[in-house]
């Protein structure tokens, strides 16, 4: 686990404390069940020997009857600890993680943006907390047993104590490493294979109407079912292993027994034990290595978490290049004073941007929003229009030319780049909440005559006051009931409430038809009056006759002037108006 | 405890043989118990002497074979729930398969991969874990009971005690967990889910500029989360508690009563001792049970669900009928057509009557819920109406999911699906013998040539999830290169070009079209630049035929396809 380092060990060091109650009480519970059948052992013995009165037993019998209880009381205990523990790893792993994502969201790969694959993130972590639970604490508390076991011993004789250590190391490291080495590969094998059946299976589910149409599905289903077989035998051949290694195990044990027996007998002839103590020592062999039987599992199911920690690292190392630390800001009251004033001049001035992979996104651009006005970005995918989104909001800086707001550059806007620009795109998410809440995060002390003002100026609030809840229906349970235009429409009802001078709309309406589309810009621009909008698209729904139309290709403006203009003038603007 | 248990194939033998197998090993106990009793007592009174040496023999042979019995029943289990669950998993996906896909959009894509991938594996560590264990708990405390109340009948009755005792508690403490657990069930999956939700919304929160300040937002709720976890926990582990308590205690409580016994000469070490080593072995396999409880229930749920996929309704059974290749002579009928998505749910499809003959392009528009991806299924044989309202060439049928009409057909979606796989691959999925020279040919025929050269290894370069990842536009492509290779008479597109920019899409329309010479075209979207290429419009309305015409004669009507033109017509001036 030595590249696991970075999420593992240092939570360890961190709450060592902690761990070592948790292991200590791990060790009180197994003592006192090994104390209770020690001395259960020890009384009957001596109650055979007719002790004159029941007295010489009393002691034995108190004892017992504590050891049971506390037996019981302690487990209880530690099994709260250590879930206290991995509670705390936990809560400070997600921070962690969600720190590591924040400030590169808005740049991530599209791939690793996605929901899904931060999701996966997230239950990587929840994954990790069974390494503590199955493996970790487990593993302690054997391996203090071990060492206290042989120390317990080593009062009575130590050669006996040498004996035992090396006996027992068979089932505390010796076993448990061998079958960690001998079932490694195959668990690995397990799961690359399985993750590639997944890959196969989602693949044939969502294309299972091209398997349907060409025919195929039996031919699929049994070239499926042949990579299953071949998994399936690398299981096999591991749960073979371990049934055998169960039963080596086992043996171990029996033969722990017949050593103590031996070694009781040989010591009581010698008068070194006294014979009330034989029973003692062999009922302890059970108790004590229940504990050591499951740490072989334990061991070797540490491949299982390589996975997730991989997963964790690569994600830590995989950053963006385009993004250059930034040194200059402007200060957030200064920001929050431009923002007030409701006057932003957007200026691009002869903007080039390549990629590090030296894709050059766009090439020498320049134009001019005024407060107020209304720009359309035109242009297939690819033509370098998300680009300027992240040119504008300061993440990125221009190899070439400027980007600026009222003269001063966008970058040193970046930190508080949400107290000026607004962002509509294509996925605004909706959170777990009320929908009340859902709304307030366009402002948070906003108040609820605010928030409903929101609602109606975006045509939502007699249907939220028609549900049951109104507008404290939680989300989720809503059963996602909003459609993609009424998620639309609860994001500009947030960008209402934040009220910046600047609006862009990034592809706001892919995905809904023509009517919905048409209602819900026509309702954008109409709330949105009085702010600059820039607003991206790929086609035309939603522009009118005096829009300013910028038309990018390839990171290069092609066309530039009135939506009417072009239309008259350039033959390629005129063929998109299907 | 678990009838359902009962119904998988070939599980009582299975039991019969655990049960046999088990009550042996439940011998074996007792041999090994009475065995190291015998063997310290005789030390005990006799010192090291040949019964000393005997009883470690007879002991250690006990032992050994109580284990390998406990190895021959693993495997035993192992292999049959690799068996069950094998054959659980074809089913599945043969049903799946047989399904299609509208059902594999309704349930979710990921849910029904997890459910093959993790329900299956968890119904197998359910039975591998479940079986032997509740038939362990049938026969070992039983076993070991009548040898202990043979040996001792006041210990005997404590045991008998305690077992019911202890369930008691723990199925009234289990009670009281889930109790509040479903009491704060609430609060507990907000605060469980808000970190994911966190994480999927952050892109949205960076937007807000609240993502920093969120920082803190996830620590409180951490914190909270922990909280209750730790106050449901706190009842949870009661239970166990409860398991642990009794056990010992009632261990404790039958040593104290041997002492007593032992000192009042009423009994002798040996079986006094042979009852303290069987006392913990007597709740051991209850205690077994317990801890893994949790793991069973998942594979219960898994079964339960796999169970309902698997009854699901499947099409009416037709007897398959022959159709040679789709001529203009052939004729496809609907009357009175009715179609609903589920039994229980209101119709999508209302009384559609239609003629289609021959090869022609028919465009099928409406607003969104008109019916329109409904009816293009129903031609795809992906749906049923109730009676046999279907006609294709005067042959009355429930549906069209019949070999010799669905290997006419070819069907692009809105978002065709990409395989993992070379793009070269891909292209040829319907005709996996196609040369390269031909798969280059319709690659440039769909408009793929620039793609191609764009990737490193051409054609052969991997596509599709974890490859190389295509824009709508190209894996549009993609599928129209399928259809170029795989020259079929019959075409049903749905909605093909809604998502793309203009540009793209004029360009793949062109292309398309040059595809629909001399076929049947079905094309349902809502863009309605299409229809003027049509030789034929249906105009869906609330799972209706409205209108029926091509498009100067719509027009004219200035009914709904006029109406939807303006809609649309509205936002170009």
């Amino acid at each position: 686990m030595k590249n696991g380092k970075g999420w593992i060990y240092p939570y360890i060091q961190e709450n060592k404390k902690l761990i070592m109650i948790t292991v200590f009480l791990g060790l009180l519970t197994v003592l006192s069940a090994t104390l209770l059948m020690f001395t259960s052992g020890y009384l009957i013995s001596k109650s055979a020997t007719k002790p004159e009165t029941i007295l010489m037993v009393y002691v034995p019998i108190v004892a017992v009857r504590a050891l049971s209880i506390f037996r019981a009381v302690s487990r209880y205990i530690e099994r709260l600890m250590g879930h206290n523990v991995i509670l705390n790893i936990l809560s400070k792993m997600r921070l962690r993680l969600y720190k590591m994502i924040e400030p590169e969201v808005l740049v991530m790969e599209s791939k690793f943006r996605t929901g899904d694959v931060l999701g996966v993130l997230a239950d990587d972590i929840e994954h990790l907390q069974d390494i503590y639970l199955k493996t970790i604490f487990p593993y302690i508390v054997g391996f203090c047993l071990y060492l206290l076991s042989i120390l317990a011993l080593g009062f009575f004789s130590f050669e006996m104590a040498g004996w035992v250590a090396l006996h027992l190391f068979v089932i505390v490291v010796l076993i448990p490493l061998l079958s960690f080495v001998a079932t490694k590969r195959k668990i690995i094998l397990y799961k690359q294979g399985k993750k590639a059946l997944y890959q196969v299976l989602t693949d044939a589910v969502l294309g299972i109407s091209d398997w349907v149409f060409s025919g195929r599905q039996l031919q699929f289903i049994e070239a499926y079912e042949h990579k299953e077989r071949e998994l399936i035998l690398t299981d096999r051949k591991r749960r073979s292993f371990n049934r055998i290694r169960n039963v080596l195990s086992q043996l171990v044990v029996a033969g722990l027994v017949l050593i103590i027996i031996i070694w009781a007998a040989e010591q009581h002839e010698l008068g070194l034990l006294p014979v009330t103590f034989i029973a003692a020592f062999v009922l302890i062999i059970f108790p004590i290595t229940e504990v050591f039987l499951p740490l072989s599992d334990a061991v070797s199911q540490l491949p299982r978490y390589q996975n997730s920690l991989e997963r964790l690292e690569s994600f830590g190392n995989n950053r963006p290049s385009e993004i250059q630390a930034l040194k200059e800001f402007t200060s957030t009251k200064e920001i929050e004073r431009i923002a007030a004033e409701k006057n932003v001049k957007l200026d691009f001035k002869q903007v080039t941007f390549t990629y590090q992979s030296g894709k050059m996104a766009l090439k020498d651009l320049s134009f001019t929003l005024n407060q107020g006005e209304k720009l359309v970005l035109l242009g297939p995918s690819g033509s370098g229009k998300s680009t300027i989104l992240k040119l504008l909001l300061g993440i990125f800086i221009p190899n070439r030319g400027s980007v600026s707001l009222n003269g001063i550059p966008a970058s040193h806007f970046a930190k508080d780049s949400s107290k000026v620009i607004s962002v509509l795109n294509q996925n605004p998410h909706l959170f777990d909440t009320t929908i009340l809440n859902n709304i307030r995060l366009g402002n948070l002390n906003a108040t609820d005559e605010e928030v409903y003002w929101a609602a109606k100026q975006v045509k939502l609030y007699d249907y939220i006051q028609s549900l049951p809840q109104g507008f404290s229906t939680q989300l989720h349970e809503s059963g996602m009931r909003f459609s993609g235009g009424e998620r639309q429409r609860i994001a500009l009802a947030r960008i209402l409430l934040q009220n910046n001078p600047i609006v862009i709309l990034d592809e706001p309406t892919i995905g809904l038809d023509p009517r919905t589309e048409r209602d819900l810009l026509e309702n954008m621009f109409h709330v949105l009056r009085g702010k600059s909008i820039l607003f991206i698209t790929h086609h035309l729904a939603g522009i009118s006759p005096d829009d300013r139309i910028l038309f990018l290709d390839n990171g290069k403006l092609i066309m530039n002037g009135t939506h009417r203009q072009l239309l008259l003038e350039n033959e390629r603007y005129a063929k998109l108006n299907a | 405890m678990n009838k359902e248990l009962l119904h998988y194939n070939g599980i009582k033998p299975l039991i019969v043989v655990l049960l046999f197998i088990t009550a042996l090993q439940g011998v074996a106990i007792l041999l090994q118990a009475k065995y190291l009793a015998e063997g310290v007592t005789s030390l005990f009174y006799l010192g090291i002497e040949s019964t000393f040496v005997e009883s470690l023999g007879f002991f250690t042979v006990a032992f050994v074979s109580r284990y390998l019995l406990v190895w021959l029943k693993d495997k035993l289990v192992y292999q049959y729930a690799e068996k069950t669950t094998s054959i659980m998993r074809k089913e599945m996906l043969t049903k799946l398969f047989t399904l299609g896909p509208r059902f594999a959009k309704k349930q979710g894509t990921g849910e029904l991969v997890t459910l093959v991938m993790e329900g299956v594996s968890q119904v197998r560590d359910y039975l591998e874990l479940f079986l032997p264990k509740v038939v362990a708990v049938l026969v070992l405390p039983i076993i070991i009971w009548i040898y202990v109340w043979s040996l001792d009948v006041k210990s005997s009755v404590v045991l008998a005690a305690s077992l019911p005792i202890l369930i008691m508690f723990m199925i009234l403490l289990g009670l009281v967990a889930k109790a509040k657990a479903d009491r704060q069930w609430k609060s507990y999956r907000v605060l469980s889910n808000h970190y994911v939700d966190s994480l999927r919304g952050l892109e949205t929160l960076k937007f807000l500029g609240l993502s920093k300040s969120h920082e803190q937002s996830i620590a409180g709720v951490s914190k909270q989360y922990k909280k209750e976890t730790m106050s449901t926990l706190r009842v949870a582990f009661l239970s166990s508690f409860a398991l642990d308590f009794f056990t010992m205690l009632s261990v404790a409580i039958v040593a104290v009563f041997l002492g007593l016994a032992l000192i009042e000469g009423e009994m002798l070490l040996g079986p006094a001792l042979t009852i303290l080593i069987l006392a913990p072995e007597y709740f051991l396999s209850v205690r077994e049970l317990g801890s893994d409880f949790h793991a069973t229930l998942n594979g219960q749920e898994a079964a339960k669900s796999m169970k309902r996929i698997l009854e699901e309704p499947l099409l009416i059974e037709e007897k398959e009928w022959e159709l040679s290749n789709w001529s203009n002579e052939d004729e496809l009928q609907f009357n009175h057509l009715n179609v609903s998505h589920h039994k229980n749910e209101g119709r999508i499809l209302k009384d559609i009557s239609l003629r289609i003959k021959g090869k022609k392009k028919i465009g099928i528009v409406g607003e969104s819920g008109a019916g329109k991806s409904t009816l293009i299924d129903v031609i795809g044989g992906f749906l049923q109406s109730d009676c046999p309202a279907i006609a294709i060439n005067g042959r009355e049928v429930h549906h069209l999911k019949n070999r010799a009409w669905q290997r006419q057909i070819l069907y692009l979606p809105q978002h065709p699906y990409i395989f993992f796989d070379s793009l070269a691959n891909n292209i040829r999925f319907y005709q996996p013998n196609a040369s390269m020279v031909e798969v280059k040919r319709a690659a440039d025929q769909a408009g793929l040539t620039e793609l191609i050269w764009d990737l490193n290894d051409g054609l052969e370069e991997n596509i599709g999830e974890s490859g190389r990842e295509l824009s709508g536009g190209q894996a549009q492509r993609v599928a129209l290169a399928r259809a170029f290779l795989e020259d079929r008479p019959v075409l049903l597109l749905d909605e093909p070009t809604a998502h793309l920019d203009i540009e793209t899409e004029m360009d793949i329309k062109e292309r398309m079209l040059s595809l629909f010479n001399n076929k049947l075209v079905v094309l349902a979207t809502h863009r309605l630049h299409w229809m003027k290429e049509m030789d034929e419009i249906i105009v869906l309305h609330d799972g209706r035929v409205v209108e029926q015409g091509n498009h100067q004669e719509l027009m004219k009507k200035r009914g709904k396809y006029y109406e939807l033109q303006q809609i649309q017509g509205g936002r170009t001036l």
